[in-house]
């Protein structure tokens, strides 16, 4: 492994939220530094989404800007690994964070009872940083990030988060601002080792590697996806399960299921119950005339799911 | 998963959850096995599932707690049948009694031996030799004793006067266990924290009065309804009572428009929206009794055409 990102905190218990984290350069610690925000992984079906700051004193831009690690149109898994190896080799005033959303929790936050949506979630993941960044002791005078929703109001929030730090939200940070490209590329590198280190916690035996670009429009994902679909538990964790294409496929491909508190209609739901439905109510025929032949088991019995038994 | 798991076929059930009082299983006094048996059910009339101990000592019915989408998992292995079987102790005179009811209606003192009999049950005969049946009969009919033969023949008047005992035996439990009687809303979400001071003595009656009628006759249930002066429960009420009407004006009341007109040979109906919570919970509720919110106001006043 080239540059020093021990993931194994992460690969410890891919299930669950991670921070990593470079030391902290002295010199951040007493002059100005800018830091950028930028993300990883938000719209692969698959694997983490992962945010990373990076942070540097606003004296040595220049200098960053020179060392090409600037160069954000740099699509390739290796030469963002060259870039990241670059960042490192500056760590006398180059420091870096980040936070592994793992897509279990992604799934939980989105699919829990109140909806934790990923725009919050990136939101707080952002601010998050920014404050380990200042309880770290950086100096933080700037800060630049991509947009996530309205520009406006996202910087208007961060803005009143951080008073006295001068906060600049735009489209496309990372190719404006070299720092907020450091931090791509930080978060970048990051989310392709998780990915590709990816420990199945469950019993897949050999995994298909070959997943396509992660991304659920990606055909080849949605092989994957269905090659993988387990019929009564649905994907690994692996999968983020609040993605609608996951979703979908789990209606289409896996068992059906009975939700009990999903809405149903009453009148189904009446007779699953062996209640009597609504509807007798307003038939013609509730005069009871022959209602000798029907015997209605007493409610004692009903209530408690007891029925005799005619045969095993 | 790389090799897709392949799907046991589904077997024929050959076993079950149960639960069963000691007594049902205990083997120590005979030498014979506990074993199910199908006798005829007082209320149906057609076979139901009971349970003889060993020896035919004593007499079980069987029930089964069941609901939708349940499996047990048994060791290492699925079942699929999710019921939970419970064996509980009934008294046989239940089993006994339409027998006796039957040929009583001849007037005739019997052997027991010659009315405990059933052509499409051959296991009825079993009933005799349970510990509580024969000692027990005195309370459902006159006994006669000639040559050392014991002879029989039903009484209605001892029948409803035991029914009466076990109808108060079930009140009692029925109090002590603060299971709820009323008449009123009984919603299957709506839990009653009601003591037992807030229902009428009638409620557990005819509470108890429910649950023994589900092993007996419908006739012997009227009777015993009436032995504990009870009346009939009329079925379902309407579901609204008459709205009122005032008339407001001499004029006959028609129709505006011809609402027809909107009518097509397509017309569909639309679905059935689906319900909000509120209709829901009324949905699952008892609404005997209960007036629908229209009947508490009159229709709406029609202005007047000039």
């Amino acid at each position: 492994m080239p540059a020093v990102m021990d993931l194994s905190p992460f690969e410890s218990d891919n299930s669950v939220s991670c921070r990593l984290a470079s030391e902290i350069p002295d010199v951040c610690r007493t002059e100005d530094c800018c830091l950028g925000i930028d993300e990883a992984g938000r719209g692969p079906v698959l694997g983490p989404m992962v945010y990373g700051i990076c942070f540097c004193p606003v004296s040595k831009k220049q200098e960053l800007k020179d060392s090409k690690v600037a160069d954000s149109k740099t699509l390739n898994e290796v030469e963002r690994e060259n870039l990241f190896q670059k960042i490192d080799e500056s760590k006398s005033y180059i420091g870096w964070a980040l936070q592994i959303l793992s897509p279990n929790t992604i799934s939980t936050s989105m699919l829990q009872r109140t909806k934790y949506n990923l725009n919050a979630i990136s939101h707080d993941t952002a601010i998050d940083l920014v404050q380990y960044a200042l309880d770290s002791g950086v100096q933080l005078k700037e800060v630049f990030v991509d947009t996530v929703g309205p520009a406006d109001k996202y910087e208007d929030k961060l803005s009143k988060r951080f008073p006295g730090i001068d906060v600049t939200v735009r489209p496309k940070a990372d190719s404006l601002f070299p720092i907020v490209s450091a931090a791509s590329i930080c978060a970048k590198v990051a989310r392709d080792r998780v990915v590709k280190g990816w420990s199945f916690s469950e019993d897949m035996g050999d995994v298909e590697a070959d997943y396509g670009s992660g991304y659920p429009s990606d055909p080849k994902t949605k092989a994957w996806m269905l090659k993988y679909l387990d019929p009564v538990f649905g994907y690994p964790q692996f999968v983020r399960f609040s993605w609608s294409t996951a979703q979908t496929l789990m209606d289409s491909k896996g068992v059906t299921v009975h939700w009990d508190d999903d809405d149903e209609d009453g009148e189904k739901g009446a007779q699953r119950q062996n209640n009597k439905s609504m509807l007798a109510y307003f038939s013609a025929s509730a005069g009871g005339k022959d209602q000798k032949s029907t015997h209605q088991t007493h409610r004692f019995f009903t209530e408690r799911r007891l029925k005799s038994l005619d045969a095993l | 998963m790389a090799t897709k798991k392949k799907r046991m076929p589904n077997m024929q059930n050959d076993s079950w959850v149960v639960i069963a009082a000691d007594s049902a299983i205990d083997t120590q006094k005979h030498d014979s096995e506990p074993a199910f048996v199908r006798l005829r059910n007082p209320v149906t009339d057609a076979a139901s599932l009971y349970m003889l101990s060993g020896g035919d000592v004593q007499l079980f019915e069987v029930k089964a707690f069941e609901e939708d989408f349940h499996s047990w998992f048994v060791g290492q292995t699925v079942q699929r049948d999710g019921r939970l079987l419970l064996v509980t102790p009934m008294d046989p005179l239940y089993l006994m009694l339409p027998y006796l009811v039957k040929v009583g209606k001849e007037g005739k003192f019997q052997p027991l031996d010659q009315v405990v009999m059933d052509e499409d049950f051959p296991g009825c005969p079993r009933l005799l030799s349970c510990t509580r049946a024969l000692s027990s009969l005195h309370h459902i009919a006159e006994e006669k004793e000639v040559g050392g033969v014991k002879f029989h023949r039903y009484s209605q008047e001892k029948t409803m006067n035991w029914l009466k005992k076990k109808v108060e035996r079930t009140v009692t439990v029925l109090k002590a266990r603060n299971i709820s009687v009323g008449e009123g809303v009984k919603s299957t979400t709506y839990i009653r924290v009601k003591s037992e001071s807030d229902y009428r003595p009638e409620d557990f009656l005819r509470y108890a009065h429910g649950i023994l009628s589900e092993y007996l006759s419908e006739d012997l249930s009227k009777a015993l309804l009436k032995h504990l002066q009870l009346p009939e429960l009329t079925s379902p009420k309407e579901p609204e009572p008459p709205s009122k009407k005032r008339k407001l004006s001499e004029l006959p009341v028609e129709a505006e428009e011809d609402y027809t007109k909107f009518n097509s040979a397509d017309f569909a109906r639309k679905p059935p929206k689906k319900m909000t919570a509120a209709q829901k919970s009324l949905a699952k509720v008892d609404k005997t009794g209960m007036k629908s919110m229209s009947s508490f106001f009159s229709p709406k006043v029609k202005a007047e055409k000039k």
